[in-house]
Order: C-alpha cells, then sequence, then structure tokens
C-alpha cells in the first residue's frame, strides 16, 4: 500500500506547516505545499483504481480506536480540497501579505493549516466522533479565518451570523451521528445497507449537511460570510467546504437507506436553489456577494443530480441514474475550480481598486487585462458554455434527465420541471455574468480607483492561470477525468461501477476541441484581418452624442432591471430616493437595494418572537428570595400531586 | 475521402445560402407593400463590401471587441453543423448533441453581449440587456421542445429526434418555435430590423459599433442562425426520415421557404410589440411548447 506513507507525509507536512505558520511564511508554504502534493497523490493513487485504504489504530483516542478510509468518494473530494487548499495559500500570500497585515497574516496562515487538516480528517473519519470533532474543528477554524479582517463591523456580523448557522447545523449532527450510534451500537461508520430503521435520520443529515451546503431556505448565513471574508478564504469557503455539505449527504445518502420519497425532496430543493439563488444573484451590486448567491446556484444544480440518483435507486432506473449522479459529482469539482477562480479575481480587483461595489468599476481590462481574460473564462465556465468544463457536468446532469423522462415512468414528471429550470437557470447566470463583466471589465471607468487599478503580483495571477486551464482541460478532455467520476460513482452504489466510458461523452470531448480550435483560428484571423485594414480609434459613437461619460454607461441594476423585476415576488427590491419635480427640477436621486428576503423576513422575525418570548420567561427570576421559596413550594406540591395520582391509577 | 467531401459540402452550404434569406424577406415586404426592394442577393454585396472596409475603434473596447464576434459565428457555425440536413443526415452527432446545440446558441449570445458591452455606450448596454433577459424565456420554449420532440422519438440524438414528425403536438410545436425562431432572430413583433429608432431596437443596437469586418461576420452569423432555426422548425414539424431522399430534400427547401414567407409576412402585417408585451408573448411561446411536450407525453403513454 502506498496510500499509508503518502498520507503520513501529508499529516506531517501539514502538522510542520501549523507549528511554523507563526514563524516565516515560505516554510509554512513549503510545508503545506508538499503535504498537500502528498495528499494529493494518495488520493489520486486511490481514485486511479488502487483499492479503499482503511487503518484503525490500536489505540483509543477520546475513547474511540481512531478508524480512518480512504476510498472513491472521500478521494474524490480530497482532490478538490487538495488542489484549492494549495492554490488559496498561494494566493493568500500575494493577498493578505505580511507586510500589510503582519498579525492576522500570521493567524491566517495557522488557520489556514487548521482548516486543512481539519477537512481532511472530515473526508477520511469513519468514526461518528471523530467525524464531529473535526467538523468542529473545520467550522471553527473557517470562524477564524473569515474574521481575520475583524475590526470591521460588518465582518463581525457576518462571522457572528456565519457561527450560529454553523452551529445549528453542528447541533442537527449531534442529534444524527448521537442516535445513529444508538441504532447501530457503535460510533463506527461504515455502509449499513438495509437497515431500514434508520432511514428517517435521513431527515436530520439533510438538515445539517444542507444548512452547510447552503441549500435554499438555509442559505441564509453565506452570502454574507463569502462576501466579506478575504478572498482566498471566500475562494475555499465556496469551493471547499460548502462542498463539505454534499460531501456529508452523498456520503450518507450512500451509506445508509433513506426515507421513501427522498430524492424528490433532494431534487426539489436542488431546482429552488438553482433558480432563486441565480434569481438573488442577479439583484446584487456586490462583486463578492454575488458570486456567494452563484454558489447557492450552483450546489442546486449539484443537488439536482443527488437527488435523482436517489429516485433512480427507488424507481430502478440506473442508467439514467448513473448518469445525473456522475453529473452532479463532477460539477463538484467544476464548481470548486471555477468559483475559486472568480473569487480570486473578484479578490484581485479589490486588491486593486479597494472597491467590491460593481457602481464603482468598469474599464478594468485596460489595467488587468491578465484577471479581465481570466474572469471571463470563469464566467463562460459558470455559465455551463461549451468547451469548457461547467457543461461537460451540466450536460450529464442534462442527459440524466431526459432519459429519466423517456423511461415513462413516474420520474418524468420531475424530470420535465426540472430540465427545462436547468435551461432557464444557465440562460439566467449568463445574464448575470454578462452584467457582471460588462459592468466590471469593460466599458469606462467610474471611479479614480478603477481607471488606476494595476494588475496583481505574479503568484497571484499564476494560480489564477492554473485554475483556469483546469477547467479548460476537463472541459476538452472529460474522457481523461472520467475514471475518477465513475470510481466515486462505484463507491456511492458499488451496483453501479464498473462501466467503460460512454461513447457520446467521448464524441461531446471532440467536438469540444474542434470547436476551441476552430474558436482560436477565428478569432484570430479575424484580428489579423481587422488588424491588416486602415484602424482608426474614435470615440464611442453612442447614436451620435459627442460627450459620453462614464455615469452614462448601463448599471449593474438597470441591466439585470427587466430580470429582477419578474422575480420582484421574492427579491422585494427597496426602491429609495426622490424623483425629479416641478418643471426644473434641482435634485433627485434613486437606488434600489435587494434585501436578504430569507434573513430579514422569515429568521430574523422568527428570533424577534423568540427573544421576546424569552424576555418574559426571564421575569421570573428577579433575585426575590420569599418568590424562589414559592416556586419551590408550588414545584412540590405539583410533583406530590403528581405522584399522588399516578400511584392511585 | 467520402467524409471529408459530405463535411466540406455541408460546411459550403452553411456558409454560402444563409445571406439569401434576409435578401428573401425583404422581397417578400416589398411585394407585400408594393415596391421592387432591394435585390436579394444585396446582403452578399453588403458582405463583400464591409470585408474590405476600415475598422473605426471605440477607445475603450478592448481586443475582445473584435475576437468576440468571431466566437460567436464559430459556435453558430458548429450548432449549424451539430444539425442533420434532411435527407443526408448529420455530419457527426452523439447521444445529447441536441443539448451541445442548444447551449453553442447560448455561448453565441454571451460573446454577442460580451461585445456590446465593451464601448460602454448606453446602447450597448441596453440591447444587451434585453437580450439576454429575453433568452431566459426563448431557452426554457427550446428546452421544452426538444423535450417534447424527444419524448415522441424516444431519442436524445440530433438525427433521429428531427427525423419522425412532431404527431399530434406539431401544430403547437410549429406555433412554439415559429416564435422563438422570431425572438432569437430579432425579428417583428420583437424586434424591428428596419428600424434606426436605437431605443426600441435589441440585436441592431447590440452591433451599433461595430464596423468593417467583424461586422461583416456579425451580419453573416445573424443569416446563419436564421437558416438554422428555418432548418430547425421544418424538420422538428415534418417527418424528413421518413421520406424518400429527393421528396425529403423538397420539403426541406419548401418548409424553409415557407418559414421564410412567414417571417416576411408577419413582419409586413404586424408592427413591434410594446416591450412589456414581449414577455407575455414568449410565455405564450413556451406554453405552446410545454403543451406539444404534454401531447406528446400523452401520445407515447397510450
Amino acid at each position: 500500500m502506498t496510500v499509508t506513507p503518502l498520507l503520513c507525509i501529508a499529516a506531517g507536512g501539514l502538522l510542520t506547516g501549523l507549528l511554523a505558520g507563526r514563524g516565516s511564511g515560505g516554510v509554512w508554504l513549503a510545508a503545506t505545499l508538499a503535504g498537500v502534493s502528498a495528499a494529493l497523490a494518495a488520493a489520486v493513487s486511490v481514485l486511479a483504481g488502487g483499492g479503499d485504504w482503511e487503518w484503525r489504530s490500536g489505540f483509543p483516542l477520546g475513547g474511540e480506536s481512531l478508524h480512518l478510509r480512504l476510498d472513491g468518494i472521500s478521494a474524490f473530494f480530497l482532490v478538490l480540497l487538495c488542489l484549492i487548499g494549495v492554490a488559496g495559500a498561494v494566493y493568500g500570500r500575494g493577498y493578505w501579505e505580511e507586510a500589510m497585515h503582519p498579525r492576522s497574516a500570521r493567524a491566517g496562515r495557522i488557520w489556514w493549516s487548521v482548516l486543512l487538516l481539519s477537512l481532511g480528517g472530515v473526508l477520511l473519519a469513519s468514526n461518528g466522533l471523530h467525524f464531529l470533532v473535526a467538523w468542529e474543528l473545520f467550522t471553527l477554524s473557517a470562524y477564524f479565518l473569515v474574521t481575520l479582517d475583524r475590526h470591521r463591523t460588518e465582518v463581525r456580523a457576518a462571522g457572528w451570523l456565519y457561527l450560529g448557522a454553523s452551529h445549528a447545523a453542528v447541533l442537527a449532527l449531534f442529534a444524527f451521528f448521537v442516535q445513529l450510534s444508538v441504532r447501530t451500537g457503535s460510533w463506527d461508520l461504515g455502509p449499513w445497507p438495509r437497515r431500514t430503521e434508520l432511514a428517517p435520520l435521513f431527515w436530520l443529515a439533510l438538515f445539517g449537511f444542507g444548512l452547510k451546503a447552503g441549500l435554499f431556505p438555509l442559505h441564509v448565513w453565506l452570502p454574507a460570510a463569502h462576501a466579506n471574508a478575504p478572498s482566498h478564504v471566500s475562494a475555499m469557503l465556496s469551493g471547499v467546504t460548502l462542498k463539505m455539505g454534499i460531501y456529508g449527504l452523498v456520503r450518507f445518502s450512500g451509506w445508509m437507506p433513506v426515507p421513501l420519497g427522498t430524492g424528490w425532496v433532494v431534487a426539489g430543493l436542488g431546482v429552488a436553489s438553482a433558480v432563486l439563488g441565480v434569481a438573488f444573484a442577479l439583484g446584487q451590486h456586490d462583486l463578492k456577494r454575488l458570486l456567494a448567491y452563484h454558489s447557492v446556484e450552483n450546489i442546486g444544480i449539484i443537488l439536482i443530480g443527488l437527488g435523482f440518483a436517489l429516485v433512480a435507486i427507488e424507481q430502478g432506473g440506473a442508467a439514467w441514474g448513473k448518469l445525473a449522479l456522475a453529473g452532479g459529482l463532477l460539477h463538484v469539482w467544476n464548481h470548486g475550480l471555477f468559483k475559486a477562480l472568480l473569487f480570486f479575481a473578484a479578490g484581485s480587483v479589490r486588491h486593486a481598486t479597494g472597491a467590491r461595489e460593481m457602481s464603482r468599476l468598469g474599464g478594468l481590462w485596460r489595467g488587468m487585462p491578465w484577471t479581465a481574460g481570466l474572469f471571463a473564462l470563469g464566467s463562460a465556465a459558470i455559465c455551463g458554455l461549451p468547451p469548457l468544463n461547467g457543461f461537460v457536468s451540466e450536460w450529464l446532469v442534462f442527459l440524466g434527465l431526459i432519459d429519466a423522462s423517456l423511461a415513462h415512468g413516474s420520474p418524468a414528471w420531475a424530470a420535465f420541471p426540472a430540465a427545462i429550470l436547468l435551461g432557464a437557470t444557465g440562460a439566467l447566470a449568463l445574464a448575470c455574468f454578462i452584467k457582471v463583466c460588462g459592468v466590471v471589465f469593460l466599458g469606462a471607468p467610474r471611479s479614480m480607483a478603477a481607471a488606476q487599478a494595476h494588475e496583481c503580483g505574479p503568484s497571484m495571477c499564476g494560480v489564477m492561470l492554473l485554475l483556469g486551464a483546469a477547467c479548460i482541460a476537463i472541459g476538452l478532455a472529460p474522457v481523461v477525468f472520467w475514471p475518477a467520476v465513475a470510481r466515486a460513482v462505484g463507491a456511492w452504489q458499488p451496483a453501479w461501477g464498473g462501466d467503460g466510458i460512454p461513447a457520446p461523452l467521448v464524441a461531446l470531448g471532440r467536438a469540444h476541441l474542434a470547436l476551441a480550435v476552430l474558436a482560436v483560428l477565428a478569432g484570430w484571423g479575424l484580428w489579423r484581418k481587422s488588424r491588416g485594414q486602415h484602424w482608426v480609434h474614435a470615440r464611442t459613437w453612442d447614436c451620435g452624442y459627442a460627450a459620453p461619460t462614464a455615469r452614462m454607461q448601463y448599471t449593474a441594476g438597470s441591466f439585470a432591471g427587466i430580470l429582477t423585476e419578474w422575480f420582484s415576488w421574492i427579491l422585494r427590491p427597496e426602491r429609495h430616493g426622490t424623483g425629479p419635480a416641478n418643471p426644473f427640477p434641482a435634485h433627485s436621486s434613486h437606488s434600489i437595494h435587494t434585501p436578504e428576503t430569507v434573513l430579514e423576513k422569515i429568521v430574523e422575525p422568527a428570533g424577534r418572537l423568540i427573544l421576546r418570548a424569552s424576555i418574559v420567561v426571564r421575569r421570573l427570576q428577579h433575585g426575590r428570595v420569599q418568590s424562589y421559596i414559592l416556586y419551590v413550594l408550588v414545584g412540590l406540591t405539583v410533583l406530590a400531586g403528581w405522584i399522588l395520582t399516578e400511584g392511585r391509577s | 475521402m467520402i467524409v471529408m467531401l459530405d463535411l466540406v459540402l455541408r460546411l459550403a452550404l452553411w456558409l454560402l445560402l444563409p445571406p439569401l434569406l434576409p435578401g428573401l424577406i425583404n422581397k417578400v415586404k416589398a411585394w407585400v407593400a408594393g415596391r421592387r426592394g432591394p435585390p436579394v442577393l444585396q446582403l452578399y454585396h453588403d458582405l463583400a463590401r464591409l470585408w474590405q472596409k476600415d475598422v473605426v475603434l471605440s477607445n475603450l473596447a478592448s481586443p475582445g471587441f473584435v475576437i468576440a464576434p468571431a466566437v460567436a459565428w464559430v459556435a453558430l457555425v458548429g450548432a449549424a453543423m451539430l444539425l442533420p440536413l434532411g435527407p443526408t443526415g448529420a455530419a457527426f452527432g452523439f447521444r445529447g448533441d441536441v443539448l451541445l446545440l442548444v447551449y453553442l446558441l447560448a455561448l453565441a449570445r454571451f460573446a454577442t453581449a460580451w461585445a456590446a458591452l465593451e464601448t460602454g455606450s448606453a446602447f450597448g448596454g441596453m440591447g444587451a440587456a434585453r437580450e439576454v433577459s429575453y433568452a431566459v424565456l426563448t431557452e426554457a420554449a427550446l428546452v421544452a421542445a426538444v423535450l417534447s420532440l424527444s419524448v415522441q422519438s424516444g431519442s436524445i440524438t440530433l438525427a433521429t429526434l428531427l427525423a419522425p414528425a412532431a404527431g399530434a403536438g406539431a401544430v403547437l410545436l410549429a406555433g412554439g418555435l415559429f416564435a422563438v425562431l422570431l425572438a432569437e432572430n430579432c425579428r417583428v413583433p420583437f424586434d424591428d430590423p428596419n428600424t434606426h429608432l436605437e431605443l426600441t431596437m435589441i440585436h441592431e443596437v447590440m452591433v451599433l459599433d461595430h464596423s468593417g469586418p467583424p461586422l461583416a461576420v456579425i451580419l453573416h452569423g445573424a443569416s446563419l442562425k436564421l437558416l438554422l432555426f428555418s432548418v430547425l422548425l421544418t424538420e422538428a414539424v415534418l417527418p424528413l426520415g421518413r421520406l424518400p431522399p429527393f421528396v425529403a430534400a423538397a420539403a426541406l427547401a419548401g418548409g424553409v421557404l415557407s418559414v421564410i414567407l412567414g417571417v416576411g409576412l408577419v413582419e409586413s402585417l404586424l408592427a413591434r410589440f410594446a416591450f412589456r408585451r414581449v414577455p407575455l408573448l414568449l410565455t405564450t411561446a413556451f406554453l405552446l411548447c410545454l403543451f406539444s411536450l404534454l401531447v406528446a407525453w400523452n401520445g407515447g403513454a397510450a
């Protein structure tokens, strides 16, 4: 077995990083890099056909002997963790510089190491108790990373919301694992086929893991946390930690039987997350908050895949369930890659201009051509445009959905709306990202900061280039990555594994390759042809208006106006300002703000209600001893009465 | 060898034929209005002229302003090459290629809207915003139509998907797809290709700042898209795969011509709708495709 030494090296490297984090950043980076590469090698060796790896310690840790397991599913997620973990570490060194943030840079390195270690622990742990400990550690380390910049009020508020929401999830997971250990008789985790009495526990897991993954009504913590964290942390949160929720759902829906109809619920939640996530994204004016809402959308797409796989198990549709699950799992990788790329690019924009508000940006391509080009690449990938990776996974999910409807059973009634809404989601995402690209990178700069923007450093650019290359690679050669996906699918449902590469995927890869070559050739050809002609630079024509200004450009709000109006029933945009009045209007203003509907209209009122109820209850405690004696007396009387009546019956 | 020849002939057809269609539409409109109208081959002349012209570039535009039209054009050509041509079938097909076609159209939209936003002109933003917003409804209608055809034929490969007739829901599907064709190609009643009042336009306003060879590529791509949708509509409704080859070829040509005639007549007899009513009409198109899906489902289950 080569996995054991590799994982030992990984643990050693990351622990060295943890200890070295206080000192020099160089040693920390080298140790982290070594550790992560070893972990990546271990995961790849399992995915490339090696058997599952399992290890039990002879000694107990916290009363339970350590049980680690690396199978297809955990290795699949481990690859993503390694890639984004190391990318974020390198990017973070340029983004959160030692010179600018001497204290928090050091803390950031240490918490980054803790986060990597605890996430690895979550993926490897095969014991409920250790899983919970690792999960809690990862929640806490992510909290400290989100609040690195904690002298800002909104960062503290976002961190607090994240911590509260995450602990609601931890509570549900605690109940889940305790119930699981009571019913199975041990904390050890593993497959329990045909133990149908475990099935109802899945609802607890769905709440706990779903909250962490950012499912639609449970996503309330997500936009604020992702928007206010430093960008390399946002990339990690969105690219990897959300996927831990997905990992939990995939892991436990594979290991234990699920209640009847779970697949429909999961798919329904997925569709709701996809459509509403992108609708909320359209209403945002803050670049990072917008990207955060797109995470909700993509988690939705992943869950559509998982949901239909569960339906397929219930209805016996292996052929299409396999495709849907493969699409969902591949989207886990894809979303991790392009979302990290987009957050890094957004971080570079922030770094260069100090702004996240899109209305203060514009024309950035001139100052930061690499960032602009890579952001465009990431946008095309997240919109699911061929020939990039996003299309491959969405295409697989689509194939699963259409095959489900061709099977002429009841799943068709879920597959039709899911497919149509998935198509509409793609078009909405396209609208949203065209808006971002246009407003942030194209046109004229809307502020001095945007006009003077400069390109980010070579390490930040290099990381983004690598992620962009990965997006292109999965798009052009999906066949190379298929065995890993198939291995994970086989680990989820052993009966579904062992197939070769599907022929349509090979054809799709070829079509993508041809398309990419032709697009490059045509773009180059047209550029040459246009340069060959006489080339006249002039002011934007703007229908003959001679003095266009940057403020006359379409803004993010006006661009998305048509679509946000269609979704105003849930976005509930708030309009402020005064319109022009009198024949000679003096001053007028107009601004639109999209609130966090679920948080502000549901969670906060509910919280206020609970607070009010607890204020009433608090009146009972006032410090007067006489009343306390009265409470004791009343309590004793009630108890005595109860015992007497019980005894008589 | 045969494969290469087939590919070259197909490509030649898809590249040379499309500029004819706008000319035909203009002839129909002139005929209804009792005018002589521009020559049928006008667009060929325009394209040749534009290809030789200078390029006027906005100070704000990046290289993407020139490259994006090329990407959009490649996406449209790729989508066209996926379509089977009546009796000859498709050059290249695999399970799920119909989805690639839908998403290639989306890629073309992305590139066109990108180029529109390059110049920072308020009009570019206006047109791009309208284009991508209405596309949400047309994409939903298109996916519903694809589902309807795949349920009808039991396949998701374009060649077999389009071979049989659309069945009982043919009229619904034809109506829905015709509306999608009008919206996607920016024809009346969604958009007016003749107007020069920029405030009311969608497609034309996106390409206002383009000139020279890039504009030629955009115009050729637009006519290619029109041919693509006409062929798609004809093949979706008529059972071309079940007819003898020559009849099928004639039926395809006849179908495309009647679609073009229909576009011309709609353009002559209808006025452009107010923007508020456009989503309503598109929703109707979506519902038509959805009903055809339900009819196909019912027919398949029976």
